[in-house]
């Protein structure tokens, strides 16, 4: 950064310190900095921004207790044992007045109907990223399998993604708890194995465009910066169903600004602010629609039906899976 | 020994390759490792970029607090056991070493939340520059250990039998002789600390974000050629130190 | 106070503090159970250890111990002649030193991105090689990853020992009649035992529980140990499971460390 902003940066912390600071944590690329810049300049309020990688790194800071941060950006499976497990304040709707700007499908979401813990913010949903002039269009997970695929395919290196594309494949549920159907989800997912060149996740994007990878288990938003990069990528959501996240913005209850993280937001919930985000993020917002949507981000309502919400499993569920997993990696 | 001088140039070589390909990306005018044409953008968006600066920061603060106060604690310990077997404290610089980083950042973070209640800190550089501290002193300590084991007793005896205290016998007859195993433990100890990104995440607070969390964070979504214009200029940055350092040497 | 004492005390209070009191709270969780989300609740139990005798969990113990000693031998072989070159590099000793460590100072992360670059299947030596090899996601290109950021672990303490070598004994060998590999195996290699001993535990120990360079230069395909505890602390969100898993891990070093000191021990009385 050039020597005159890096003196007024300093200057303007300096006698800064009399203003209001918030300290916000989400996951990273998450956010347009010219909409924190306008918060600061609107609200008079300074913004502490980190980020983070992974669910499980913002937890480990939040169940301290003592952290430091006001506001983070939980996945929305992991909002009812944070709730439960008294981490998060509840949201008092009087000051977020900007609660109608949101989707109508996320104003009572399945996770948190009411809206007690936390403010639907991007949401993203997992499927087949492909190279349209070298494979046809997938229409179920059952392409993954393909031999014709074998060295050119990868799955996303996360046990819930892999487990249950493979329990959808077979037809169960995603949420199953079953030891019988998942028994069955993990010789699938080994029979992969042999034509699996890596489990990858972000990283495959490039891959994808360099033509190494002809297809991948993978995120939409990932997959709409690839296709940025390169038209010939494009996106399926298998007909089996898929799974969708929400990343909500919630508050700490060890935070000492309830206020001040209510009034952020709020912001976040204005039309211009949530879309300039959805931008810079390359993901879908939460907020009601304002102007075309890309279909890869934005599912057409049939499609949209057939993904699932996944939930927070019970301890002894989670540790069946994780020992599965253990077993499909290492094999 | 002219083979081993190729074998070294080799060597180095293979160190460095990575470095150039970074390099030259660096200038690539596209976001992914497909050339595009040449361009400087990326350094533009570097220097831009607060956060990087902030995260470049607080890594030279804690590696220049850090790497000093571990290399000297590391030291006097290695010479202390030197002297005379301390098994206990043997052991725990072992087990330190023998720990995986992310059980170290998880205890630490553990034993920070316990602390923290009675002390009412949060997490920041202070803690931060502590875990450093502990995991590089076992590092310095190997590395001048093993200096001193083939270090000749009798020399300090020699200096003591002569009238000098033990302390003089140390720091004038002991320490110039192994000065250049401190300095290569000192250099251990800052890159060790500069690079380290596992236990710095977990106990890092608000304020104390460090440049591999920056360049993490970068990275993980996928390749950005910021990130390989930062470690191109943090290359050149070190190598024109180095340069200088060699010519200042060599005066 | 004796001189003795007062140079351990520094080391011995940051160790009790921060190494000792952290373990002894890793060895607390091992004991305790999954909380729902992540940290430990009561009841106590040894449940943990004994989940650990399981034939999955002992062949990742075992493929890790392989790579990791494949890995120290390789850092050993390769790293030995450059420790030897700098450490008799006269006025260069300190450039090279620096040389050395000059791409440490990037990000490890950047500079393993950098390797899949290069090991692509469209990647830099494909494309030179006009081939198809796919050189990426196997185990050795988790081999050449792990070689690759610890050889100067290898270096440094191998360097700080050779540097002291008298050449004169170089000399001696050599009017004695001694040719070069003899003096080699029968001089420099005793001598520089410390710093071989020191530099295979800087690089063995990280190698054993290193979960990064195997998830991405290996594409998650193999779990070593670093990978399981790297899991539990994480995704599977069983801290318990995972401090019982690096004390396994901790306790695999340990007792290789304690027969590397007793062979040298055995080796300096001879």
């Amino acid at each position: 950064m050039n020597r005159r902003s890096f003196l007024t940066a300093s200057a303007t912390s300096l006698a800064c310190s009399t203003r209001p600071r918030l300290n916000v944590y989400n996951w990273s690329t998450y956010i347009d900095p010219a909409m924190l810049e306008l918060f600061e300049h609107e609200r008079g309020i300074r913004i502490r921004y980190g980020t983070y990688e992974s669910n499980e790194e913002m937890l480990a800071k939040a169940i301290t207790g003592n952290s430091g941060w006001d506001v983070v950006f939980p996945t929305h499976s992991r909002l009812d044992p944070m709730a439960r497990n008294g981490l998060l304040a509840k949201l008092d709707h009087r000051r977020l007045p900007s609660l109608g700007n949101l989707d109508p499908r996320f104003q009572k979401p399945v996770w948190d109907p009411h809206l007690e813990w936390a403010v639907p913010y991007m949401w993203n949903a997992t499927g087949i990223a492909y190279n349209r002039t070298q494979v046809e269009q997938p229409r179920t997970w059952n392409a993954l399998w393909s031999p014709a695929l074998k060295g050119r395919l990868t799955m996303l290196d996360d046990p819930e993604d892999v487990i249950g594309a493979c329990l959808q494949k077979l037809r169960f549920p995603f949420d199953s708890t079953d030891p019988t159907q998942l028994q069955a989800a993990r010789a699938e997912a080994i029979s992969q194995k042999r034509l699996l060149r890596a489990y990858l996740n972000a990283e495959v994007r490039d891959q994808l465009v360099a033509g190494d990878v002809l297809a991948a288990q993978l995120w939409s938003t990932t997959t709409a910066q690839a296709m940025r990069a390169d038209p010939k990528i494009a996106f399926a959501y298998p007909e089996e169903g898929y799974p969708l996240y929400c990343d909500c913005a919630a508050v700490l209850r060890e935070s000492s600004r309830y206020e001040l993280a209510l009034e952020f937001l709020d912001f976040l919930l204005q039309p211009k602010v949530a879309t300039a985000n959805a931008k810079a993020a390359d993901t879908a917002t939460a907020n009601a629609a304002s102007g075309p949507r890309d279909p890869v981000l934005y599912p057409p309502n049939d499609i949209y039906q057939r993904g699932i919400w996944p939930e927070a499993l019970p301890a002894n569920a989670q540790r069946y899976r994780d020992r599965l997993w253990t077993e499909i990696k290492s094999a | 020994m002219k083979p081993l001088k190729l074998y070294a140039a080799l060597a180095l070589a293979f160190l460095h390759a990575p470095l150039l390909v970074l390099i030259a990306f660096s200038f690539n005018a596209g976001r992914f490792t497909v050339w595009e044409g040449f361009s400087l953008h990326w350094y533009q968006a570097a220097f831009a970029d607060t956060q990087l600066a902030e995260g470049l920061i607080n890594s030279l603060i804690i590696a220049i607090v850090a790497a000093p106060l571990s290399t000297v604690i590391g030291t006097l310990a290695a010479y202390g056991m030197w002297r005379r077997q301390a098994p206990v404290l043997a052991g725990t610089l072992y087990l330190s070493l023998v720990t995986p980083e992310i059980v170290t950042g998880v205890s630490l973070l553990a034993l920070f939340q316990w602390l923290f209640r009675f002390l009412r800190l949060p997490l920041g550089l202070h803690t931060v520059i502590v875990a450093h501290v502990a995991f590089s002193i076992a590092y310095v300590a190997i590395v001048i250990s093993a200096r001193l084991r083939d270090y000749d007793r009798a020399l300090e005896e020699a200096a003591m039998d002569l009238g000098a205290s033990g302390w003089r016998a140390f720091t004038r007859v002991t320490l110039p002789v192994i000065a250049p195993a401190i300095a290569a433990a000192a250099l251990l100890s800052l890159v060790v600390s500069f690079d380290d990104y596992v236990i710095t995440s977990l106990v890092a607070g608000v304020d104390s974000e460090t440049l591999p969390m920056v360049i993490y964070a970068m990275a993980r979504r996928g390749v950005s050629p910021i990130v390989n214009a930062v470690s191109a200029l943090i290359v050149v940055a070190f190598g024109v130190l180095i340069l200088i350092s060699q010519r200042l040497r060599e005066k | 106070m004796n001189l003795r004492r007062l140079c351990l005390l520094p080391a011995r209070v940051w160790t009790a503090l921060f190494i000792a009191a952290p373990l002894a709270i890793v060895c607390a969780y091992s004991l305790l159970t999954r909380g729902d989300y992540g940290g430990v609740e009561q009841p106590w139990t040894l449940e943990n250890f004994t989940r650990l005798a399981d034939p999955l969990y002992l062949a990742i113990l075992w493929r890790s111990l392989v790579i990791a000693t494949l890995s120290t031998a390789l850092c050993a072989l390769l790293g030995f002649p450059l420790a030897l070159f700098i450490a008799r590099a006269g006025r260069h000793k300190n450039l090279l030193l620096q040389l050395l460590l000059l791409p440490f100072w990037t990000s490890f992360l950047v500079r393993t991105y950098a390797w899949l670059f290069i090991l692509r299947d469209t990647g830099l030596i494909n494309t030179i090689l006009h081939t198809h090899l796919q050189l990426l996601y196997n185990d050795g290109a988790v081999l050449l990853g792990l070689v690759y950021n610890f050889l100067p672990f290898f270096v440094l303490p191998m360097y700080a020992t050779l540097e002291k070598l008298d050449p004169a004994l170089l000399e001696a060998a050599a009017d004695l009649g001694a040719k070069p590999f003899a003096t080699l195996w029968r001089v420099i290699i005793p001598i520089s035992a410390p710093g071989i001993a020191a530099g295979s535990v800087l690089v063995f120990i990280p190698c054993l529980g290193a979960y990064l360079t195997p998830d991405l230069l290996g594409g998650g395909k193999t779990v070593m140990l670093g990978n399981l505890v790297q899991n539990q602390f994480t995704t599977a969100r069983d801290w318990p499971f995972g401090s019982a898993a690096s004390l396994l891990l901790m306790l695999a070093s340990a007792l290789l460390l304690a027969a590397l000191m007793r062979s040298r021990a055995a080796k300096e009385l001879m």
